[in-house]
C-alpha cells in the first residue's frame, strides 16, 4: 500500500455533520450566558474587571485542578501536622500552669520542715572553707631521714 | 460578544469542530456538551477573541483544551465508579456502497485504537489540511511530536486497514 495512496484516501473520507438541531440550542445557552454574564455587572459593578475572589478562585482552579487528589493529600498532611503542632504547644504551657503558683498551706508545711530539720541537726558546722588545712605532706625522703635519726 | 458573532462563528466553524471533537472523544453527547461549553465560553468572554488572526485555529484549541479538562474528569471519574464509555459514535457519513461503508467502519475502529493524542494530529492533519507547524502550535506540542505522532498513527492505521485496503482495491 503506497503511503501518499492511503493518506489521499483517508482525506476523502466525509466526516459527519454536525446535527442541524443542535445550531438553536447551542446558540440559545450562548446567547443565555451572554445576558446572564452580562446583567449583573451593569446593576453591581462600575467596571468590568472580574472581582478579586473570581480571579483568585480562577487562579486556583487553574493551579490545582490537574492533581486535584495530589493537592488534597497534601492539604491533609499539613492539616495533621498544624493540629500536633497546636496540641503540643498548649500542653507545655498547661504542665507550667499548674507547678508555678505554690498555694500558703504547702509554703507553710515546707518552712515547718525546714524548722524541724534544723533542730535535729543542730547549729550548723564550720564550712569546710573554714577548716585548717592540714600540713602539706612532706617527701617521702624527709620521712626516710626522720626515721634514721630515730 | 454581539450575537450576530456568535452565530457567523457557529456557521463558519462548527462544523469543523464538531467533527474534531467526534473523532477526539469518540463520544457524540460529550461532543455536545463541548461544542456548546465552547460556545458558551466564547459567549461570555468575547475577549478572548480579540487579536485572534486564525478563528478556526484558535476555535480548534480551545476545543482540544476542553476535552483534555473533559477526559481528566471522567479518567478520574471512572477510575472510582468503574463506568465504561459506551459504543463510540460513527464519525464519517454513510456510505452507499457496502465496500465503501465496510471501509469507513474500520477506518473508524482503526481511529478508535490509536491513542488520542495521535488521533488529534491525524485528523487535523488529513482533515484539517493544516502543517505540522500549524498542528504544533494549535496543540501546544513541539514540531517534531507533532510529525511523529502522525508518523506512528498512520503506521497503525496502515497496519489495520491493509488487508481491507488491498480487498476493495
Amino acid at each position: 500500500m503506497n503511503p501518499d495512496e492511503l493518506e489521499k484516501r483517508l482525506e476523502r473520507q466525509p466526516l459527519r455533520q454536525v446535527p442541524s438541531a443542535w445550531r438553536d440550542q447551542i446558540l440559545s445557552a450562548a446567547r443565555q450566558a451572554s445576558r446572564s454574564e452580562h446583567a449583573p455587572r451593569t446593576t453591581h459593578h462600575v467596571g468590568s474587571r472580574p472581582s478579586l475572589l473570581s480571579t483568585l478562585h480562577h487562579q486556583l482552579s487553574t493551579l490545582l485542578w490537574p492533581h486535584p487528589v495530589a493537592w488534597a493529600g497534601l492539604a491533609a498532611v499539613w492539616v495533621v501536622i498544624l493540629g500536633v503542632n497546636l496540641t503540643t504547644r498548649d500542653a507545655a504551657p498547661l504542665v507550667a500552669r499548674h507547678s508555678s503558683p505554690l498555694s500558703p498551706q504547702v509554703f507553710m508545711a515546707f518552712q515547718a520542715q525546714e524548722q524541724l530539720l534544723n533542730e535535729l541537726l543542730g547549729p550548723p558546722e564550720a564550712s569546710v572553707a573554714d577548716r585548717p588545712k592540714p600540713p602539706l605532706s612532706q617527701p617521702r625522703s624527709e620521712g626516710r631521714r626522720e626515721m634514721v635519726m630515730v | 460578544m454581539a450575537q450576530t458573532d456568535i452565530e457567523r462563528l457557529y456557521d463558519e466553524h462548527a462544523q469543523a469542530v464538531f467533527a474534531f471533537l467526534l473523532n477526539f472523544t469518540r463520544h457524540e453527547a460529550d461532543t455536545r456538551d463541548l461544542l456548546q461549553e465552547l460556545f458558551v465560553k466564547l459567549a461570555r468572554r468575547p475577549e478572548l477573541l480579540g487579536g485572534v488572526r486564525d478563528e478556526r485555529a484558535f476555535l480548534l484549541r480551545l476545543a482540544h483544551n476542553l476535552a483534555l479538562d473533559l477526559i481528566r474528569r471522567r479518567g478520574t471519574r471512572e477510575k472510582y465508579h468503574g463506568q465504561l464509555a459506551g459504543e463510540p459514535a460513527p464519525i464519517f457519513t454513510l456510505a452507499a456502497e457496502p465496500d465503501e461503508g465496510a471501509f469507513r467502519e474500520a477506518l473508524a475502529a482503526a481511529l478508535g485504537d490509536i491513542p488520542a493524542e495521535q488521533r488529534a494530529v491525524v485528523h487535523l492533519k488529513l482533515w484539517e489540511g493544516l502543517t505540522f507547524e500549524q498542528i504544533a502550535e494549535l496543540l501546544a506540542i513541539p514540531l517534531n511530536t507533532a510529525a511523529s505522532r502522525y508518523r506512528y498513527g498512520l503506521d497503525k492505521l496502515r497496519e489495520r486497514l491493509r488487508p481491507l485496503y488491498d480487498e476493495i482495491k
